[in-house]
């Protein structure tokens, strides 16, 4: 028998041998991963996963987009403040290499002087500095096709204005940081801007956020509500270039004027002269002009209050709208002398239609008395500062959606203050007070639409970003401020003092006999800063109506600051101006006529 | 070689010396320890990859999605541009200054139907 091979068994073994020794090592290898593995993946897990984290995600907010604001024109809506995307060129200077050639490229596209724009490329310590803003995007793709390294564009909302600067001071601008400043902007700036959405994704390396991570947030964003104003164009159209050509012939200081519906409250058109571009706000070197005069200017009215004295006197039924009575041509109240003007004559029988009429300072004063019992009293004075403050709402903001808002000043009928007589007497003919045009314009349509004090309001409806329509409806804010029989007693008044300035040589106040018009003067004094008044310097206003039959249509109220005219400021400043506005109004078909 | 083949061979190298051996003849080739290991590794790896290309499919899907929010984007911005520019052709200056509007007249009405 042969022995078997022992080469071949020892090679055998060998052989086991190595199978089993390499085995093993791919064992320590792979346990080795193992161990490894579990140590990043486990052990510090969340050391590298906050390390990802870091890197990959990125929070962004994503913009709402402003709401825009529309007026109506004739029976349509139109926008009258839009957005657009324009871009903001900006550089990082640390990767700029050719600063010159840069600089020189940009002032090509964008204008202006490459100089500029280099002093701003080799400012140092920062990593950002912005060139050129409101870009177009033409600009912008030209910029990005010179693929120069640090220089970039970045989209942005910008207000556009469609109509250029009508109504720049009651619609207000937007700034660079997305805030509305002054008019309808500032007052609804919370409805307009929206909510930004936000965007937390886990993203890849060119920033573009990955689909599969639960940890992905959207937040869409809410764009901000459209405004519909209650402002008619074609009315704010021409009211501004009357505006412009009355302020340049009177050479004033500031012309405001508001047209009302006394019926509701709602504005149809409120300017002021002079004015500027929203588009370009950061060019105005005043910033005054940004003001909407006609909510935040309160000034003395002057005789313009005699409407409102009136017509509290009547509805206390202290006077009736035929009262004649004895004017001395002069009252001591105080110590002080109280006169009218010497065209209107010396002592002798005056009437409720006269003191309108010929602007009586002494009737206005008269009536006062006759509200306190027949002489200027604590009653009367109490009397009057109820109808002033609590029925016309005067000494108050009248809350309309305006930035800076003046409330004015209403003296408080306080028996123990120095001179309160006097004060109180002036305040029946429009002095030692302060109101705006608007805050007049709204008490007078409180006594003409016969008692009714609406809040006056610039918005009509609110459109969501879904497109569901709020309509804004009228807010009372008094009831009975006067009765109704006091405002029809006012009116025939009030349309006795256009036909007397008809008929005595102010041919431009001769309107169509079909259409309701009636108004009153004011020539206001101007206090100095001491307490006394400028011999030489007055306001002129008017307060008035047109359109309609048994109630007015419209309330007009001008305010002209400071003009230069021969004669009273009342009716050679504020009362052309009024002229104007109601022939518009009339001949243009808004006026309706009476029935 | 496995290491059971490897018993095999060397009992079937044998078997033809010893007539008193019993006939033997191979078994049946199975997989050893090492070969195990490494198909256990191969195996674990195929379904790393295909939990890698599914998440991958989904995740591109992120880049449709920005490309149409891209997309998007854009057609709001030029629907913008077109009501900036609608607007703007309806102003009250531009039409102001129209010819028609300056072959217009102003007229005052003349009377009043009753």
């Amino acid at each position: 028998m042969a022995l078997p091979n022992t080469n071949i068994v020892q090679n055998a073994g060998l052989a086991v041998k190595r199978i089993r020794f390499f085995y093993a090592l791919l064992i320590v290898i792979v346990a080795l991963f193992g161990v490894r593995l579990f140590y990043v993946q486990v052990i510090r897990y969340d050391h590298y996963k906050n390390a990802a984290l870091s890197d990959q995600l990125k929070e962004y907010q994503i913009p709402a987009t402003r709401g825009i604001i529309e007026a109506h024109d004739g029976n349509q809506i139109v926008p009258i403040v839009l957005n657009q995307k324009l871009y903001t060129l900006f550089v990082d200077p640390t990767l700029v290499k050719n600063p010159q050639k840069v600089a020189s490229a940009v002032a090509q596209i964008v204008g202006g002087h490459s100089d500029d724009y280099l002093s701003d490329i080799k400012t140092k310590n920062t990593r950002y500095v912005i060139l050129a803003k409101r870009l177009t995007p033409a600009q912008s793709d030209k910029i990005m096709a010179l693929q120069y390294p640090g220089l970039g564009t970045e989209e942005q909302d910008y207000r556009t204005y469609a109509q250029g600067q009508l109504g720049a001071q009651l619609l207000g601008f937007v700034n660079d940081e997305g805030v509305g400043k002054y008019g309808v902007e500032q007052a609804l700036n919370q409805e307009l801007k929206g909510t930004p959405g936000q965007l937390k994704a886990i993203t890849d390396v060119r920033g573009v956020p990955l689909a599969a991570s639960k940890d992905n947030i959207e937040q869409p964003a809410k764009a901000g509500n459209n405004v519909v104003l209650t402002i008619n164009m074609g009315i704010q159209a021409q009211m501004e270039k009357i505006l412009q050509d009355e302020a340049q012939k009177t050479k004033s200081k500031l012309l405001s004027a508001v047209i009302m519906d006394p019926n509701t409250g709602q504005i149809k058109a409120m300017a002021n002269y002079p004015t500027y571009d929203p588009a370009h706000y950061q060019n105005v070197d005043d910033p005054s002009v940004f003001q909407d005069a006609a909510v935040s200017n309160a000034i003395e009215p002057g005789s313009i209050m005699k409407t409102l004295t009136t017509s509290a006197a009547l509805d206390l039924g202290a006077v009736q709208p035929d009262t004649t009575f004895y004017d001395p041509a002069h009252w001591v109240v105080d110590g002080f002398n109280i006169t009218d003007i010497e065209e209107d004559g010396g002592a002798r029988q005056q009437s409720i239609a006269s003191t309108l009429a010929l602007s009586l300072n002494t009737g206005a004063t008269w009536m006062l008395m006759q509200m306190g019992g027949g002489q200027i009293s604590d009653k009367g004075n109490a009397a009057w500062y109820n109808y002033l403050h609590n029925k016309f709402q005067l000494g108050k903001p009248t809350n309309i959606e305006a930035g800076y808002e003046s409330e004015g000043v209403v003296p408080k009928p306080n028996p123990n203050a120095p001179a309160i007589d006097l004060t109180y007497a002036e305040t029946s003919f429009g002095q030692a007070l302060q109101v705006t045009a608007l805050q007049m314009a709204a008490a007078l349509s409180s006594v003409v639409n016969g008692g009714t004090y609406y809040q006056p309001t610039l918005v009509d409806q609110t459109i969501d970003a879904n497109g569901n329509v709020a309509t804004n409806k009228p807010k009372v804010v008094a009831n009975h401020v006067v009765s109704s029989k006091t405002g029809q007693e006012l009116i025939p008044l009030m349309q006795n003092v256009v036909a007397h300035y008809r008929d005595t040589g102010f041919s431009y106040m001769n309107f169509d006999s079909h259409y309701l018009v009636g108004g009153k003067t004011g020539t206001a004094q101007i206090a100095e800063p001491g307490g006394a008044y400028y011999p030489d310097k007055f306001n002129g206003t008017y307060l008035g109506f047109v359109g309609g039959s048994s109630k007015p249509q419209y309330v007009i109220a001008v305010f002209n600051n400071q003009p230069t005219v021969d004669g009273y400021a009342g009716s050679r400043a504020g009362q052309p101006v009024f002229a104007d506005l109601a022939h518009m109004l009339i001949n243009d078909g808004y006026a309706t006529p009476k029935q | 070689m496995t290491y059971s083949s490897s018993l095999a061979l060397s009992r079937s190298q044998f078997s033809g010396r010893s007539h008193n051996s019993v006939s033997f003849r191979a078994s049946s080739r199975t997989l050893g320890p090492i070969s195990n290991t490494i198909i256990l590794i191969v195996l674990a790896c195929l379904l790393g990859l295909l939990y890698l290309t599914q998440v991958t499919k989904t995740n591109a899907y992120g880049y449709t999605i920005n490309t149409l929010q891209q997309q998007s984007a854009q057609l709001k911005s030029e629907n913008q541009d077109l009501q900036v520019s609608s607007a703007r052709l309806q102003s009250v200056d531009r039409v102001a200054a129209s010819d028609q509007a300056k072959s217009m007249v102003a007229v005052a009405p003349s009377g009043t139907a009753q």
